[in-house]
């Protein structure tokens, strides 16, 4: 969510100090998240553990009460048919309760409930990993809708695109001879990953100082005499910690992780950090597993690493400048850090206003939106990862001449025909809307102009929906029904159309017969190299008018102004 | 009849998460940060004279010029720090209006220092902490401007 502020000053560096915070936060998540992916892969493949007692009766009443058959295999359409449905569900409870807050319980500031437009994109926003915001939080929503609707379609989606990227791994990893089922995938990620892990968070967020309370919103006299400040307590240490774990971004302020209360101080900054990329990183290292050759999980994590730092080098390359827009406390290398890792895992969430930052910043965000695997968002990262593996091996056996082949499967012509649908989906549902917005005049009521700041933003924001990011300049100017309902559309066919096809395919090549490999290696560095180039050539050119007439001319026109663009002039 | 199983158990299982993720988690974590951490579970409020006068990751609307003023053009608008620098700048001001000499709240400042990039980054100072160790210090001074 961004404020709209123009005219950045300052100048960021970056300094070996930067570096070594950057080493640091990759140094330890690649450490954990090695270790986690352990525990995942037993999660999800069933293996005996310790905690069944603890988690088993759980997840059986879970079973018993829903009405349930967790063990029985489902084919790609019967597990797309039961994620979808089951996601639908959540929304429309979710619709209702924002809605409905007016007249619901926990409303002690009695705000009124949302127009249907906004409830419509908030809830579509939500339940499909994306957390576009077009409303501010604490001034909108109830304490009930923060908790029931946000948070609990916070925790849903992150286990619904867990549970999608696992059965596609499962599927191609192929030991299983099936893609799972859905309904285990699901209960599972939210009993054994998601809740445990966000009550740690929680428990040390609110020790660093993040709010958990449900004690009203207060007016303090502050030290100055007949000044006054309203605190905003409320339940969001609890919502701050799904919202990162899940790489949902969607933030209980407005001004979501630069509010103080959400994001108080740099260690929270770089912890916040770390939960986001904790979960899509592990997934990666787990598909080794599954694969039962740890180089292949390798080959994701290399490559989605690459990507996520060569964005990392764009963002800080033009020495950002910087200044207004972003806090204090975090530095200012932290903010351009986390608006590249925000971007890469497409969490979404903000520390600094997007409007503050060098185009060029922007321009590496929207690199990560549009891979969507640098790694990616939970689950879903994985699941781009492999899509751009089969498209990169189809492109390479095309020139080598051979029969393409991944972990020992001949890739055939329908599982290509799938991964392009699933790629083309995206520059399609990005593209066709942003220049409809500009066609019927869409921009002025979000108080735009067809200029080429106008243009990054609404191609910002389209480009955020469709990946199921969620940052955007547009914030709370962004609730006409034009937007809602075009965003809304765009977030669910975004989300939902790649992972039908990504099943369908995984599907079909987990009971394929399996040769040992006679072709490309794709456990090889050399491969992870091919596999980087192959995915920069595919998004970037796919997209590269519509970001030169964006963050590039942006880029271009402040250069004009600045000493060095003499030569730009002449 | 599949369908109508079908929409059953996704209905049912969409309110038993609802249930979990929606009301019972957050109002335990609620309960035992309450119970476990209630100064930050409560916004990490600073009092004075017994009495709360707002949170310490806020800032306030310092405006007179005996204060130290945060700025308000940051993403959140409610920074509660400002750089070093910034603070020095507002010295000879709060000089002017206080008689307190220009060294003292240079020292001052020093004290309540603390550093972007641990000890490495930018040193800033959170503009409550400061005032109010002012207002503490130089109670002549100040018992006309604060509450």
């Amino acid at each position: 969510m961004g404020a709209l502020e123009v005219q950045p000053v300052g100048v960021i560096m970056l300094s070996i100090e930067d570096l070594f915070v950057v080493a640091v936060v990759w140094g330890v998540v690649i450490v954990f998240s090695w270790f986690f992916s352990k525990y995942l892969f037993t999660v999800f493949t069933g293996g005996k553990s310790r905690l069944d007692k603890f988690f088993k009766p759980i997840e059986n009443f879970i079973y018993t009460l829903s009405g349930i058959e967790s063990t029985k295999n489902m084919g790609w359409k019967e597990y797309f048919k039961a994620l979808f449905y089951l996601n639908v569900a959540q929304a429309v409870i979710a619709l209702f309760i924002l809605m409905f807050q007016a007249n619901l319980p926990l409303n002690p500031m009695h705000y009124q409930g949302m127009s249907w437009s906004l409830a419509l994109n908030t809830v579509l926003s939500f339940s499909s990993n994306t957390n576009l915001q077009h409303y501010n939080g604490e001034t909108t929503l109830s304490y009930l809708s923060q908790m029931s609707a946000i948070q609990f379609l916070q925790f849903t989606s992150a286990a619904t695109g867990l549970a999608a990227g696992v059965a596609i791994l499962r599927g191609f990893a192929g030991k299983a001879r099936t893609i799972g089922n859905f309904y285990f995938d699901y209960v599972r990620s939210l009993t054994r990953v998601l809740l445990p892990l966000t009550f740690i968070a929680t428990l040390v967020l609110i020790a660093l100082g993040i709010p958990q309370s449900l004690g009203g919103y207060t007016s303090i006299p502050t030290l100055q005499k007949d000044a006054y400040e309203i605190l905003y307590r409320g339940p969001i240490a609890s919502l701050v910690s799904i919202m990162q774990l899940g790489t949902n971004g969607g933030g209980y302020f407005g001004a979501n992780s630069a509010y103080p209360l959400q994001n108080p101080s740099q260690i929270t900054d770089f912890l916040e950090l770390g939960m986001m990329m904790f979960i899509p990183t592990a997934t990666l290292f787990m598909f080794g597993r599954m694969v039962g050759d740890n180089r292949e999980g390798r080959t994701l994590f290399l490559a989605a690493y690459a990507i996520y730092g060569i964005d990392l080098i764009i963002a800080f390359l033009p020495m950002a400048h910087t200044g207004r827009g972003l806090e204090i406390g975090y530095g200012g290398a932290a903010s351009v850090f986390w608006t590249v890792t925000t971007t890469a895992f497409t969490t979404g969430s903000v520390n600094a206003s997007l409007a503050a930052f060098n185009p060029v910043v922007i321009l590496s965000g929207f690199i990560g939106m549009l891979i969507q695997g640098a790694p990616g968002g939970e689950g879903i990262g994985a699941m781009y990862l492999i899509m751009y593996v089969i498209v990169t091996i189809f492109l390479v056996g095309l020139m080598a001449g051979r029969t393409p082949e991944y972990l020992g499967i001949k890739i055939e012509g329908r599982d290509v025909k799938l991964a392009v649908m699933a790629f083309l989906t995206h520059p399609i549902i990005i593209l066709v809307p942003t220049v409809l917005a500009f066609a019927i005049g869409a921009e002025k009521a979000a108080g735009l102009t067809a200029n080429s700041i106008g243009f990054t933003q609404i191609f910002y924001e389209f480009t955020s929906s469709a990946a199921n990011n969620g940052s955007d300049f547009l914030g709370a100017s962004g609730n006409t029904i034009f937007f809602n309902v075009t965003t809304g559309i765009v977030m669910w066919l975004g989300r939902y159309l790649p992972m039908l096809f990504m099943l369908a395919i995984a599907d079909s090549v987990a009971v394929r017969k399996r040769t040992p490999s006679q072709g490309l290696k794709t456990g090889t560095i050399s491969f992870v190299v091919i596999l980087v180039v192959s995915i920069f050539i595919l998004t970037v050119l796919t997209f590269f008018p519509f970001l030169v007439l964006g963050p590039i001319l942006q880029f271009l026109e402040s250069f004009k102004t600045s000493l060095g663009g003499v030569i730009f002039a002449l | 009849m599949k369908g109508v199983k079908s929409l059953s158990t996704n209905v049912r299982l969409a309110l038993i998460s609802l249930l979990i993720c929606g009301l019972v988690f957050p109002i335990v974590m609620t309960g035992i940060g309450q119970v476990a951490l209630p100064w930050q579970s409560n916004g990490s409020q600073v009092y004075y004279d017994g009495k709360s006068i707002g949170s310490e990751l806020i800032a306030q609307n310092f405006t007179v010029p005996v204060f130290f003023h945060p700025r308000n053009d940051s993403a959140s608008g409610v920074d509660p720090d400002i750089t070093l620098k910034d603070a020095m700048s507002q010295v000879p001001r709060i000089h002017n209006a206080t008689g307190i000499s220009e060294s003292v709240l240079n020292a001052t400042l020093l004290k309540y220092r603390q550093y972007t990039l641990f000890f490495f980054g930018t040193p800033y100072v959170n503009v409550l902490e400061v005032n109010l160790y002012l207002v503490k210090t130089y109670p002549s001074i100040y018992s006309q401007y604060d509450q």
